[in-house]
């Protein structure tokens, strides 16, 4: 087996980027419990710091990995046609980049470096 | 005993119905084997593949009450009335409750399910500790009756690309076999999109499969295998 095995990859990947998700959205919970109560300031000062937006920017790209491969999954057990599914997935993927650039641009606005 | 029994035959009917038939004479630990039979011996034109009679053959494999189990380890008198028994879903029906298994055997061919071994054939046999057979329990026990695969939803939605439960389930056990030696060959087979990872875990495979075996944990241990292989 090798890296380029692409069943495994995607596999692997999809659950890396679960096993993230999963460690950010907790830690980060925590964190926003022991920092009661949260206001306006505070909130958008965190997001200067460059370590919270690099976590926040992982987060984001395991989420849209993990939904990618995830909507690739239900089209390939449930859309047949080859066409239909070729283009709803170039859909998908083009929306999912679009999320991902948008989110990129608010959080790269607001670090301080 | 109040029965719903599907009938289907290609010379006349369309699509296949169901039809009632009522028992009176039901014995004490009567199995719905022997209930069809006697439906048989009412209505003769009534057919269904069964032999051993004890779980052995896999041979009456079929819908019960909505869950796929053998007709011969399945009690009556565990059944709620009318007791509805169908065909194995997702497989083309050609009589009454016979279907066509043949997408089921090519899976099963093409994961080879046989020792590989490359090195030169020793005088005697394989020879295998006790502790490496060992390994091959829960895994030997399938008797190929099709019940997994065919309550599998991703087997219905992809039945000529995905392997299938116990297909997957008698890799593992040619995978776990000290003697066989075409580990990488098989992990190899099963990579891409459609053979093995169509499986999500949905695990109906387990819920049903009447020997007790657990299809989707010899699939996670493929996984298991093929990572180890890639580190
Ligand atoms: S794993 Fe169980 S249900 Fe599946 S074919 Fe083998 S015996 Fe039947």
């Amino acid at each position: 087996m090798s890296w380029r095995a692409q069943g495994l990859r995607t596999w692997l990947l999809q659950r890396l980027s679960a096993v993230y998700m999963l460690l950010f959205a907790v830690s980060f919970g925590i964190y926003l419990l022991q920092h009661r109560p949260i206001d306006y300031t505070w909130w958008s000062d965190l997001f200067t710091r460059p370590a919270v937006v690099v976590a926040s920017l992982l987060f984001f790209a395991a989420l849209l990995y993990h939904a990618w491969v995830g909507v690739r999954d239900i089209m390939v057990d449930y859309i047949h046609d080859t066409v239909i599914r070729f283009t709803l997935w170039i859909l998908v993927t083009l929306f999912l980049i679009a999320m991902g650039s948008w989110v990129s641009l608010i959080l790269l606005s607001m670090v301080e470096i | 005993m109040r029965f719903q029994i599907q009938r289907y035959n290609p010379e006349t009917d369309k699509t296949p119905y169901l039809k009632e038939y009522e028992l009176t004479d039901i014995p004490i630990g009567m199995m719905l084997r022997d209930a069809l039979l006697q439906i048989k011996a009412q209505d003769e034109s009534f057919t269904f593949r069964h032999s051993c009679g004890e779980g052995v053959c896999g041979s009456d494999a079929m819908n019960i009450n909505g869950t796929n189990g053998l007709a011969c380890l399945t009690p009556v008198s565990k059944l709620a009335e009318p007791i509805v028994v169908r065909s194995v879903p997702g497989m083309p029906i050609i009589r009454d409750l016979v279907v066509d298994m043949s997408q089921f055997y090519h899976h099963y061919r093409a994961i080879k399910p046989y020792l590989i071994v490359h090195d030169p054939m020793p005088e005697v046999e394989l020879r295998q500790s006790p502790e490496d057979r060992d390994k091959l329990d829960g895994l030997y026990e399938c008797i190929l009756c099709g019940c997994c695969t065919t309550a599998c939803p991703s087997f219905w939605w992809n039945p000529d690309k995905f392997r299938g439960p116990a297909a997957l389930l008698q890799a593992y056990r040619f995978l776990a076999d000290s003697r066989d030696q075409a580990t990488n060959e098989r992990l190899q087979d099963l990579d891409g999109p459609y053979r093995m990872f169509r499986c999500h875990t949905i695990m109906n495979c387990v819920t049903v499969c009447p020997k007790g075996l657990n299809p989707t944990a010899a699939i996670h241990k493929i996984k298991t295998l093929m990572l180890k292989e890639m580190i």
